[in-house]
């Protein structure tokens, strides 16, 4: 279902509702793209079709610190809106992780379910972001509720989901049928936003897809390479979308059993110690190498997903100025050196 | 809320026994029955201290009580063996996949153990001798480090008395009183004769243990998807979803603890 929406209704609409939803928009904040809550004096600062937001849209369902021995959730009805087809695909990841297999992760599910996601098309991609290489596109095409692509000074609005649709039912009213020169207009947008990434990333295109040579290279002196400007400080798996990794930790605090869950690193020393001190990464770059591995080899063979979408934001917040891409051009280049 | 899978729940500690100047049994009684099967793993929290995971040493037919079999090896197992009788843990699970005992079926079983590996393998023992008719032979290759650090040193000679039953022990270092092997646990292999094309190995020890174990399995024969081995992780969370127990594409939480070798063979560094 797809509908013309004037960018004026919608930000009326959002600024009815902001008091009965938390809504995140993405706006500039210190000359970034950050999500800041959305009041109605705000709301017409709202980016919705440039790149990403600094934050990962993980933050919303897997809090940084949270007590998951609690009986309930806090979780209130929020929105997320501008949210970028790299973040759609690690949220499946994360997904897969938390909601599938035997157990549910009670606390995700809970705010996943209170969530309705908004995406936007990317018309502008940062120097870093590299989702095209890894054959994703800088637009959203799946995983949303509703997605808002901006044409001139209106929205292409796009229903994803049964929740979008009847999201939307309030403002009927507002919505107009889509032109074919409308939805022209966003195709070609689309494309010259793949070629703008493509563009960006010449010099890091390989001959072998990424994860091939991930996967081949296993055994290339470049890792070690790589790591040597790695100060370990898990910067990359924090900013990282579909990077879930985390640890339960007691306290001491009331309640009969309370532990709380922070986000982990498998960049740390001791993230795969056992008993006795035997560590089956205890060097740099085997920490290094293995983050590699779950996004490009591991989690792909589990679930049929990529796990790294291309965000580039852990290229933007190295402490050691590693870039992904240049470490796998590098892997490809020095294919066969041992 | 769908239920919530890291809440714990209460267990008291009825009874400990020392095993040796270093592992305890802790005899626990869970304010909920724990239905497991033989080589799953529980999650035990020490309330404030921190939680690690064990598998219960018991057979999974004793319901009303698990037991679990506990070296001092750091924090948490350094506070658990300070605890006293009467004292409550948590408990969370059971977690992960045991032993196919269907495998084993019509089978000789070998289990090759060291140290307090032997705490899954007593479980499985228990196990398998509760359904005796339905293996071949049985045959439990043990090693400790010197005879002190035997665990169950009360149990073996009820078990020496078991049909279909063959036990063979080693130490690292005799002592005075000694009259069984003396050497590493794999020189047991040597003594052994099995019907390879009808058995099963499993294993359970320290890593070095597992690696030389398992080659020596290799060598003598046996095919990588008749060993069967109790990996040991670095666990958090036990439900397949913090990441800590990677083995590669693997979550041994959730995957494993027990693998097939063959699953695992070719994943490097699977030793460490
Ligand atoms: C499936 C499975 C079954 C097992 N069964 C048994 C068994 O039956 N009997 C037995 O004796 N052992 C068993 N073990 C091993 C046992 O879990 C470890 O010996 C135990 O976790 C060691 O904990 P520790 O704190 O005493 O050791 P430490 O050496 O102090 O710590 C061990 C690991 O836990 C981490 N750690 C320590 N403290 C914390 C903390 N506060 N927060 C987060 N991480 C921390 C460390 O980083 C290290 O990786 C089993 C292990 C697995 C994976
Ligand atoms: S690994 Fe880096 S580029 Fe890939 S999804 Fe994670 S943060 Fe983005
Ligand atoms: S962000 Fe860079 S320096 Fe920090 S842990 Fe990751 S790779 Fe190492
Ligand atoms: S222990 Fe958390 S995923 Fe296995």
């Amino acid at each position: 279902m797809k509908f013309l929406l004037n960018r004026a209704n919608w930000e009326n609409f959002l600024g009815q509702i902001s008091k009965t939803y938390l809504i995140y928009a993405p706006q500039e904040f210190y000359g970034e793209l950050a999500y800041q809550l959305l009041a109605p004096e705000n709301v017409s600062k709202t980016i919705y079709n440039t790149y990403r937001a600094v934050q990962p849209l993980k933050t919303f369902f897997s809090l940084p610190q949270e007590r998951v021995t609690e009986e309930t959730t806090q979780a209130g009805k929020t929105i997320v809106l501008g949210v970028k087809n790299c973040d759609l695909k690690a949220i499946s990841v994360m997904d897969k992780i938390f909601l599938e297999g035997e157990f549910v992760d009670p606390f995700y599910k809970e705010r996943r379910d209170k969530t309705l996601i908004v995406s936007s098309d990317c018309y502008q991609p940062k120097d870093t972001c590299f989702c095209a290489l890894l054959d994703n596109n800088p637009f959203p095409e799946a995983g949303f509720d509703l997605n808002l692509s901006q044409i001139d000074s209106v929205f292409l609005l796009e229903v994803g989901s049964p929740k979008g649709e009847s999201f939307i039912a309030p403002i009927k009213e507002d919505l107009q049928d889509v032109t074919s020169d409308l939805i022209q207009k966003r195709e070609k947008k689309r494309k010259e936003a793949t070629e703008r990434v493509l563009e960006v990333n010449r010099e890091f295109r390989t001959e072998r897809p990424f994860p091939s040579v991930v996967k081949d290279e296993y055994a290339s002196p470049e890792w070690e390479e790589a790591a040597r400007t790695c100060v370990e400080c898990g910067a990359c798996t924090n900013i990282c979308p579909s990077c879930y990794c985390f640890l339960l930790v007691d306290t001491k605090d009331e309640g009969k059993f309370p532990k709380v869950k922070f986000w982990d690193s498998c960049q740390h020393t001791g993230f795969a110690r056992v008993a006795a001190g035997v560590n089956p990464r205890a060097k740099l770059y085997e920490r290094l190498r293995n983050r590699y591995l779950c996004k490009y080899e591991y989690r792909p063979e589990n679930f049929g997903i990529v796990a790294c979408t291309g965000c580039g934001r852990c290229v933007e917040a190295c402490q050691g100025k590693i870039d992904k891409r240049e470490v796998i051009k590098k892997l490809e280049e020095r294919s066969g050196e041992t | 809320m769908v239920e919530n899978p890291y809440l714990p729940i209460e267990a008291k500690v009825e009874k400990i026994i020392d095993e040796t100047s270093n592992i305890k049994t802790f005899v626990l009684k869970s304010s909920k029955k724990i239905k497991f099967e033989t080589g799953q793993f529980v999650q035990l929290t020490i309330p404030g201290s921190g939680e690690a995971p064990f598998t219960p040493s018991s057979s999974p037919s004793q319901t009303e009580k698990i037991e679990l079999t506990v070296m001092n090896v750091g924090l948490l197992t350094g506070k658990l063996h300070e605890m006293r009788e009467g004292e409550v843990v948590g408990i969370r699970g059971p977690y992960g996949r045991g032993y196919p005992l269907d495998d084993f079926y019509k089978k000789e079983v070998l289990i090759l153990g060291g140290g307090v590996g032997m705490a899954p393998l007593r479980s499985l023992l228990l196990t398998l001798l509760e359904n005796v008719d339905k293996f071949r032979r049985i045959v439990l290759c043990y090693g400790a480090k010197t005879p002190e650090d035997i665990v169950y040193k009360g149990a073996f000679p009820e078990w020496q008395k078991k049909k279909k039953l063959e036990i063979l022990r080693s130490v690292d270092k005799a002592a005075p009183g000694w009259n069984e092997t003396e050497g590493l646990v794999t020189v047991l292999l040597d003594k052994i004769e099995m019907d390879l094309k009808n058995s099963a190995a499993v294993v359970c020890g320290p890593p070095i243990m597992m690696k030389f174990g398992t080659l020596k399995l290799l060598d003598l024969g046996y095919q990588p998807e008749n060993i069967y081995l109790s990996m040991e992780k670095n666990m958090s969370c036990g439900l397949g979803k913090c990441g800590h127990c990677g083995l590669g594409k693997y979550f041994v939480c959730k995957d494993g603890p027990v693998f097939k070798y063959d699953l695992i063979k070719d994943i490097p560094d699977i030793w460490l």
